[in-house]
């Protein structure tokens, strides 16, 4: 491989890098919020993504809504189903059991459920487009090609994160968020409402699911399987450290990025292996994560 | 023990041994065999997500059954069919064969449209003894190393799929370098075996790139391939990365032809409305297995029997599916294999003639052609040039070279 195509590789890796990235960034962003404040990963993520890109479809295809409605009517959607969840089933398993194993297993539950769902209405039949809202057009930046959709992705995402970590940090509810997250029984002391918080952060996490799905749908194809996207969200939120929001970020774009280079540089067969490579490594070296705080052992 | 007693002994365990070695009333009529029927157990997907494989692929075999057996049947004897639901799934078609094999004792089997599920039955069959016709499943997997008992790619088997596009870009466009994309599981690996073996005929260089089916972004083995310069891209995967990849040659200007493979071509509409342009498909070929364009002068009899047959199912909007002409080409295999077997037939014998076959369905591109190493029926494709609104044929018919070496 000569040098001009390996920069020409090298820019083209990392741009198309980002962008698929930003995306597993939001899936592990809404992995991280729900496992921070209830110790749960939630295996159903990706079939949160999965269903709400289908209600998105519904709307704006098959009912021809406008796309803003069809936007917002699905981000509703998703944030109310997953808090309906959380408040309805999680609590039950809560109280029927109290083993977190339980909770697990209600979330692969869900998944199940959701794929059946979509799987019962025939609209998962065949892989479907979903209609791009931003135009197609390549543009080069510096070598790379990438389409304005792309740009408009990349962007959506890095913004939908900078308001996710303005309300954490400047807000009052995400003041509560992060109590819970760190100590919920002192939270709970000083009055913050457990079941509420847990209902908003599930709620909050089916919406960026499904900012998620609107974003990357145009790029996928929809299937009923789509779902197992999710797995990279995985990936990005263990190189990041399972803990931090941060590193979820950092840990998305890590990993969109050495998916594409292992591509490009290495073997198309390498591509779905890479993250699972990454995910070794950083366990092995550093099984906090990048931005994971120090392994606390707890005394039992 | 004396003398006589061991006379007698021996006299006795003789007579024993004459008395089993004797035919068994009635054990000369094989299963499913009668005076006036042969019982043949057929399977597919006649419900779930996978339908579109094989309900009508199984309804154009049951029709050719009965215009045989309005025309008297075979040497005095009416087909007679049992049709199980294998939903494309090893489980059920395994339960499936096996309900047909030893409660419905057929004669033999006619079935399989999913390869992953009809290679399940693979050992069972074998062990049975059963002759198994697959219907249009490739089934790679079951046909090679050959066996005693199974047959099919009667639409075509995945090294053909290969070999044929790598021949037609070479035949075509005078393609000497070929951008090949294929998939990293075991089809891909019988695709692109197929596919050397042409491209060694034509002197051409295949730069290859296997993906994995579930592949989220295609930018990188796309740009490999773009950067070979090559005189055409053979997409040779299933219809979402098929998708995916016309989506983003369109979008990074790529304008050589695009040559897709049958495995990514079951509703082409739905493919104009995933690439999200008929602009994409300005240079864009489609392999089909098929003698003539779906609907064409040359197969227009097999659609005329369907709407005869089933009126209701006809009068649906999405009825015949694409691939209900396929049903035809086993079912003409069996007949013709059991007039040859004779008055009498016997597994043996239908084996035996399965084995000698060389025919012109009249429906597909090329004959059926099985031997003593053979058991993959079709190895020709057409191609039809597709603009995202009409088809046009292209001349010829396209070949694999591939041949099992053991």
């Amino acid at each position: 491989m000569d040098l001009q195509l390996a920069l020409l590789f090298l820019q083209q890796g990392v741009a198309s890098g980002l962008v698929v990235g930003s995306v597993y960034a939001l899936l592990a962003l809404a992995i991280v919020i729900i496992f921070k404040t209830s110790e749960v990963p939630n295996f159903a993520q990706g079939e949160m993504l999965m269903a709400a890109g289908y209600v998105a479809l519904y709307l704006l295809v098959f009912r021809a809504l406008p796309a803003w409605a069809s936007i917002s009517m699905t981000i509703v959607v998703a944030f109310a189903g997953a808090a309906l969840f959380r408040r309805v089933v999680l609590t039950q398993v809560a109280h029927a059991s109290g083993s977190p194993v339980n909770l697990v297993i209600a979330t692969l539950g869900l998944s199940y459920v959701l794929k059946g769902l979509v799987r019962q209405t025939g609209f998962g039949d065949t892989p479907r487009s979903f209609p791009a809202l931003v135009s197609t057009d390549s543009l080069m930046i510096g070598q790379a090609s990438v389409t304005r959709l792309d740009l408009a992705i990349l962007g959506t995402a890095i913004i939908v994160m900078a308001a996710f970590f303005w309300m954490f940090g400047y807000t009052k509810l995400g003041r509560a968020m992060r109590s819970v997250g760190m100590n919920p029984k002192a939270a709970q002391l000083v009055g913050v409402n457990l079941n509420r918080i847990h209902t908003i952060i599930w709620g909050l996490s089916g919406a960026i699911s499904a900012i998620a799905a609107l974003l990357i749908s145009p790029k996928l194809l929809m299937t009923a399987d789509m779902g197992s996207v999710v797995t990279l969200g995985f990936a990005a939120a263990i190189v990041g450290g399972f803990a931090s929001l941060p590193g979820a970020v950092v840990g998305g774009f890590i990993i969109g990025i050495v998916e594409q280079l292992v591509g490009l540089f290495v073997s198309s067969r390498a591509i779905t292996l890479a993250p699972f490579l990454a995910i070794m490594l950083v366990l092995i070296l550093r099984p906090q994560g990048l931005f994971g705080g120090r392994v606390v052992i707890k005394k039992v | 023990m004396s003398k006589r007693a061991t006379g007698r002994l021996t006299a006795l365990a003789a007579t024993c041994i004459a008395v089993m070695s004797l035919p068994v009333a009635g054990s000369a009529q094989e299963p499913g065999l009668s005076d006036k029927t042969i019982k043949i157990g057929m399977f597919a997907p006649l419900s779930g997500p996978n339908m579109a494989y094989g309900f009508d692929v199984a309804n154009a075999a049951r029709m050719y059954y009965d215009k045989i057996n309005k025309e008297g049947g075979i040497n005095g004897r009416k087909i007679e069919v049992v049709l199980e639901d294998d939903r494309c799934n090893a489980n059920d078609l395994v339960a499936a064969v096996k309900k047909l094999v030893e409660q419905d004792q057929v004669f033999l089997l006619n079935g399989g449209s999913c390869s992953a599920a009809v290679v399940a039955a693979k050992d069972y069959v074998v062990r049975s003894k059963i002759p198994l016709i697959m219907l249009n499943a490739s089934g790679d997997g079951a046909l090679y190393p050959p066996t005693d008992y199974i047959f099919g790619a009667f639409s075509i088997s995945q090294y053909a799929v290969g070999g044929s596009i790598v021949d037609f870009a070479a035949k075509t466009f005078g393609a000497k370098k070929i951008a090949y994309i294929n998939h990293d599981d075991a089809y891909g690996v019988w695709n692109l075996e197929g596919s050397k073996a042409d491209a060694e005929a034509h002197k051409v260089d295949l730069q290859v790139e296997s993906i994995s089916p579930t592949i989220t972004d295609v930018t990188a083995p796309f740009f490999k391939l773009r950067a070979a310069n090559p005189d055409a891209l053979a997409i040779v995967t299933y219809a979402r990365p098929a998708a995916l990849l016309i989506k983003k040659a369109y979008e990074l200007g790529f304008t050589k032809p695009i040559i897709l493979s049958v495995t990514g071509t079951a509703n082409l509409s739905q493919l104009v409305e995933n690439v999200g342009s008929k602009d994409a498909l300005k240079n864009f070929y489609v392999q089909d297995v098929l003698a003539d364009l779906p609907g064409g002068p040359k197969i227009k009899w097999v659609y005329d029997m369907y709407k005869e047959a089933y009126p209701d199912l006809a009068a649906k909007p999405d009825h015949p599916q694409a691939y209900m002409p396929y049903g035809i080409p086993p079912a003409m295999s069996i007949v013709n294999a059991l007039k040859e077997a004779g008055p009498q037939p016997t597994r043996e014998k239908v084996l035996e003639a399965l084995k000698k076959q060389h025919f012109d369905t009249g429906v597909m591109a090329g004959p059926v052609v099985f031997g003593p190493q053979e058991r993959a029926a079709n190895k020709s494709t057409i191609f039809i040039k597709f603009d995202g609104t009409n088809q046009v044929l292209q001349p010829g018919v396209y070949t694999s070279r591939w041949q099992y070496k053991g």
